[in-house]
């Protein structure tokens, strides 16, 4: 029995959120804080000559002018291959060349100008294919001297990562099948435009050799580890402070402001140092999605059963690595689909480019690949003359499948994702032409998703003398709800009523370890640490309770704390039980750790356990679409999205973070591009980089499919990634439906369109 | 150069010395410390700024200091002052029509701002009112359910 579990609870973080009351990294302000400012290349690839920086030094208000060569240190998830501020040469138009802290922004700004850099320009690479060339300008000549992971490289060429896989024998499947379907398709950079732009505060305290940050980030530890890595300084020496994060989607879990705030709080005498970026350095010069470029090829038998696909992926990091090479490793093992593929081939290769850097961004690879299996799906079924939603369900996975590892997936509710979003759309009847210049169609599209695995998380809780719980979990509040989602798991299992559960904001000093706020773990990771802890707390104040009315702890039952018997009789309530009696017992408290690491539900094909997953998420979406024939544009009428979470702990959250991708997916799908020219982003502003607004906004119907998973906290896995995904492609195919006009380029812009139309020629 | 300006700010008149060259968003935030009307681009185009001005939706970040001289403007720290949420802000929380919230004051205000003008507001007439305002969360349909709430008509 759960009170909590399960309720559309309002959420935990409503009061400070509506009031204006909630504290956000750029809010943050010090006493005595200087404000910092980056200039920054004008070049997508240049030799830095030399640097003046006097006028600057000398400037008005002016105390700190760093450059690389003041900081000569190197930082990457995978890959140590960026510095704080360039040394030598820089990578991409916006990159960050000298810093300057100064008492006021704007006299750090004026310094700015002042600074002399001359460069030696030098050709670029701009273009993902070219990159690939046997004579391209190296971005990285010395890729092969860095630091990184276990993944591989290919030497002295600009291949930062290079990835296989096979499974059965993709060339005899496709000999053996009756249609081979082939098709090149691409999905384009995307900002992540989270309306809070990236901010830091750094302060160094030269006697421990330690730093403090205030920071707006998704993870605060391997934010806190790449810092102290990079600077080499002990992890712990550096401590994230984390606020309010004014959303994320991927993008706040790098050094970006932090590296300039460090570099300049390293040289600022003790005096913190806030660093927070336009929106134009926010949108050119954080981080964007990796772009892709995906071949796919597919042979399928005649009744629509898939036999074999290979893929070959190509990624573009951008100048430096950041967290893409596991977008590139991760991202492109989900092309092959939710489907049942006996035969399959996947090469995936990321190059860097001269461009503005790419990294993870919410569905880590899953939004663009899923775009290429779902847009070639759909052709596959109009060549076979199959519906969509038949050849979906023919070949999806179902519960006891093997994935492409051989992993045995448990918790698949894909044929429900796709049988309810199909009905909720009204498929397989359309009203065509609602006016002369108009057409509707429907699309519908699928994808599926692994968690980050395997990965940790731990929990203290301290039940306060007051009976309130403090969740002490390292779990930041990024705008997904799961500060209320793991507060209503603590209360349940604590037995304490919600609004006395809190979950404090981060810091790295005193909240134990945990993974990222990403890859939508949090609920599964940390719920099931905060269930053991809390049930640890539970069976502490019934073992007190058990003294007290001297009766046996079993006895007793501790629910929304109230204490009663076995027959529900209130005893006592928790808090009269601990006002009597805490004295002798000063403290409650209670820690837990859950590893998904040791899971009997990874078990896969010998040495190929890395690619399990501990959940599966799985999302279907089947859109409604209108056309203009005359402009090209796509009205979204309708979007039904079915996600499986396993078990809804919050149905409100759940929806919105289902509405919220799907508004996402259709803004990515639709609306955002960006223009460049050699490299350098022409539109780094939202008046002409569009985002949806409410007025894009279709009707979305959010419909949650709940297959229980027998591990996770209630059987809930996660929600945040999988929405995001879907949307593009099944808008596309319900452009598709309307015109016969098939897209494989992402955006769907309404040039392609008319330009598909024979309406205006197509352009490059 | 700096100049003197009287401001009404949630009810109370205020003496200001800003710089000439501050925006009324760089007064409520670095003087004021009103920090919960947020910047989130400081040229107009994402709508997180948005406070009332004389009960009219304003971008703060384009409104020059000077020229909210003799103003009353309402920021969202007004709106509950009393320690009670208002009607718009229990819709909000009710319906969840919010996530990383950092555009929620603007679309708070903005929302109060259509209600003050009429308790029957047309969704569609909403949605314009609304359009300027960036969301990146998505949370657009709850903030439409919100609306709906407001208007008596919630479930």
């Amino acid at each position: 029995m759960t009170t909590y579990v399960g309720t559309r609870a309002p959420r935990v973080d409503s009061v400070g959120k509506v009031t204006g009351g909630a504290v956000y990294g750029v809010d943050v302000a010090l006493p005595g804080m200087l404000h910092g400012a980056v200039l920054r290349s004008p070049h997508p690839h240049a030799r830095i000559v030399s640097i003046d920086t006097s006028a600057a030094v000398a400037a008005p208000g002016v105390e700190i002018v760093v450059t690389g060569r003041d900081f000569p240190f190197l930082f990457g998830a995978a890959i140590k291959d960026q510095p704080f501020l360039a040394i030598d040469r820089v990578r991409y138009v916006g990159e960050p060349v000298v810093a300057v802290a100064a008492a006021t922004e704007a006299q750090a700004q004026e310094a700015l100008d002042l600074i002399r850099v001359d460069y030696e320009e030098m050709p670029a690479v701009v273009d993902m294919r070219a990159a690939l060339d046997s004579d391209a300008p190296l971005v990285h000549p010395d890729l092969h001297t860095y630091k990184r992971g276990p993944s591989d490289i290919v030497p002295h060429t600009n291949i930062n990562t290079i990835y296989h896989h096979e499974r059965g024998d993709v060339e005899a499947g496709l000999a053996a099948a009756d249609l081979v379907v082939e098709g090149e398709y691409s999905a384009h950079a995307i900002s992540h435009v989270a309306l809070e732009v990236h901010a830091a505060i750094a302060q160094y305290d030269s006697g421990s050799g330690g730093y403090t940050l205030w920071v707006s980030t998704d993870r605060p530890f391997l934010l806190r580890n790449e810092l102290a890595a990079g600077l080499g300084v002990d992890s712990s020496r550096v401590r994230l402070i984390v606020a309010q994060v004014g959303g994320s989607f991927g993008a706040k879990g790098v050094p970006v402001a932090e590296a300039i705030a460090v570099a300049l709080a390293r040289h600022s005498a003790g005096r913190p140092v806030k660093v927070e970026f336009t929106r134009e350095e926010d949108l050119v010069a954080s981080q964007l999605r990796v772009p892709a470029i995906m071949k796919l090829k597919t042979g399928v038998n005649r009744d629509g059963l898939m036999i074999a696909r290979s893929a070959d992926v190509l990624w573009d990091s951008g100048a430096y690595t950041a967290y893409t090479v596991g977008v590139a490793i991760r991202g492109s093992q989900t092309i092959i689909g939710p489907y049942r593929i006996p035969d399959l081939k996947i090469l995936s290769r990321q190059v860097y480019t001269n461009k503005s850097i790419t990294g993870s961004y919410r569905g880590y690879g899953t939004t663009q690949v899923t775009w290429a299996c779902e847009t070639q799906m759909d052709e596959i079924a109009v060549e076979l003359g199959i519906d969509p939603v038949e050849i979906r369900l023919m070949n999806g996975y179902e519960e006891g499948d093997a994935y492409i590892n051989g992993q045995i997936m448990h918790s698949v509710g894909l044929r429900e994702t796709i049988e309810r979003s199909a009905v909720e759309i009204g498929w397989g009847s359309v009203e065509r032409e609602p006016a002369p210049n108009l057409r509707r169609g429907k699309g519908i599209a699928t994808m599926i998703k692994p968690t980050m695995t395997p990965s940790s998380s731990n929990v203290v809780i301290n039940l306060e003398q007051d009976g309130r719980a403090t969740v002490v979990c390292a779990a930041p509040e990024i705008g997904s709800g799961q500060d209320t989602v793991l507060a209503q798991i603590a209360a349940d299992a604590i037995g304490v009523p919600l609004s006395d559960v809190l979950v404090p904001a981060t810091d790295t000093l005193l909240s134990p370890y945990n993974g990222p706020v990403a890859s939508s773990r949090t609920t599964y990771h940390m719920g099931n640490a905060i269930l053991s802890a809390g049930a640890e707390i539970r069976e502490q104040v019934l073992s007190l309770a058990g003294e007290v009315l001297e009766v046996e702890p079993e006895t007793l039952e501790l629910r929304d704390g109230v204490i009663s018997d076995l027959d529900g009789k209130t005893l006592i309530t928790l808090k009269d039980l601990l006002a009597k009696f805490y004295g002798e017992y000063y403290s409650i408290t209670a820690g837990a750790r859950f590893s998904s690491a040791n899971s009997p539900l990874l078990k896969a094909d010998p040495g190929e356990e890395w690619m399990s997953s501990i959940f599966w998420m799985l999302c279907t979406q089947a859109a409604e679409i209108e056309v203009d024939t005359e402009t090209g544009v796509i009205r979204v009428v309708k979007i039904a999205a079915a996600a499986d979470v396993g078990k809804a702990i919050n149905p409100m959250t759940v929806e919105q973070q289902i509405e919220g991708g799907v508004v996402m997916g259709l803004s990515n799908g639709i609306l955002e591009s960006f223009s460049y020219d050699n490299g350098r982003i022409e539109n780094g502003n939202l008046a002409d980089y569009k985002v949806a607004t409410i007025m894009d906004t279709p009707e979305i119907v959010p419909i949650i499919v709940e297959s229980v998973h027998a591990e996770a906290p209630y059987g809930a896995k996660g929600v945040g990634e999988p929405a995001a995904a879907a949307t593009a492609p099944a808008i596309g195919n319900a452009l598709y439906d309307a015109i016969g006009v098939r897209i494989r380029d992402l955006p769907i812009t309404p040039e392609k369109v008319l330009s598909a139309l024979g309406e205006i020629p197509a352009s490059e | 150069m700096t100049i003197d300006l009287s401001i009404t700010i949630n009810d109370v008149p205020r003496l200001i010395t800003a710089d000439l060259r501050s925006t009324l968003l760089e007064v409520l935030r670095e003087q004021m410390l009103l920090t919960g009307t947020k910047e989130g681009c400081g040229v107009g185009e994402c709508g997180t700024c948005v406070v009332l001005a004389d009960g009219k939706p304003v971008t703060s970040c384009l409104v020059l200091a000077g020229d909210a001289d003799g103003a009353t403007i309402e920021t969202v720290e007004g709106l509950a002052a009393d320690g009670e949420l208002t009607q718009v802000q229990k819709a909000f929380v009710k319906t969840g029509a919010f996530q990383c919230g950092f555009c929620t004051p603007a679309m708070v205000l903005a929302t109060t701002a259509i209600f003050r003008e009429n308790d029957q507001p047309d969704i569609e007439d909403v949605k314009k009112a609304l359009g300027g305002i960036l969301c990146r969360c998505g949370a657009y349909p709850k903030i439409l359910e919100a609306v709906i709430e407001v208007k008596g008509e919630g479930t």
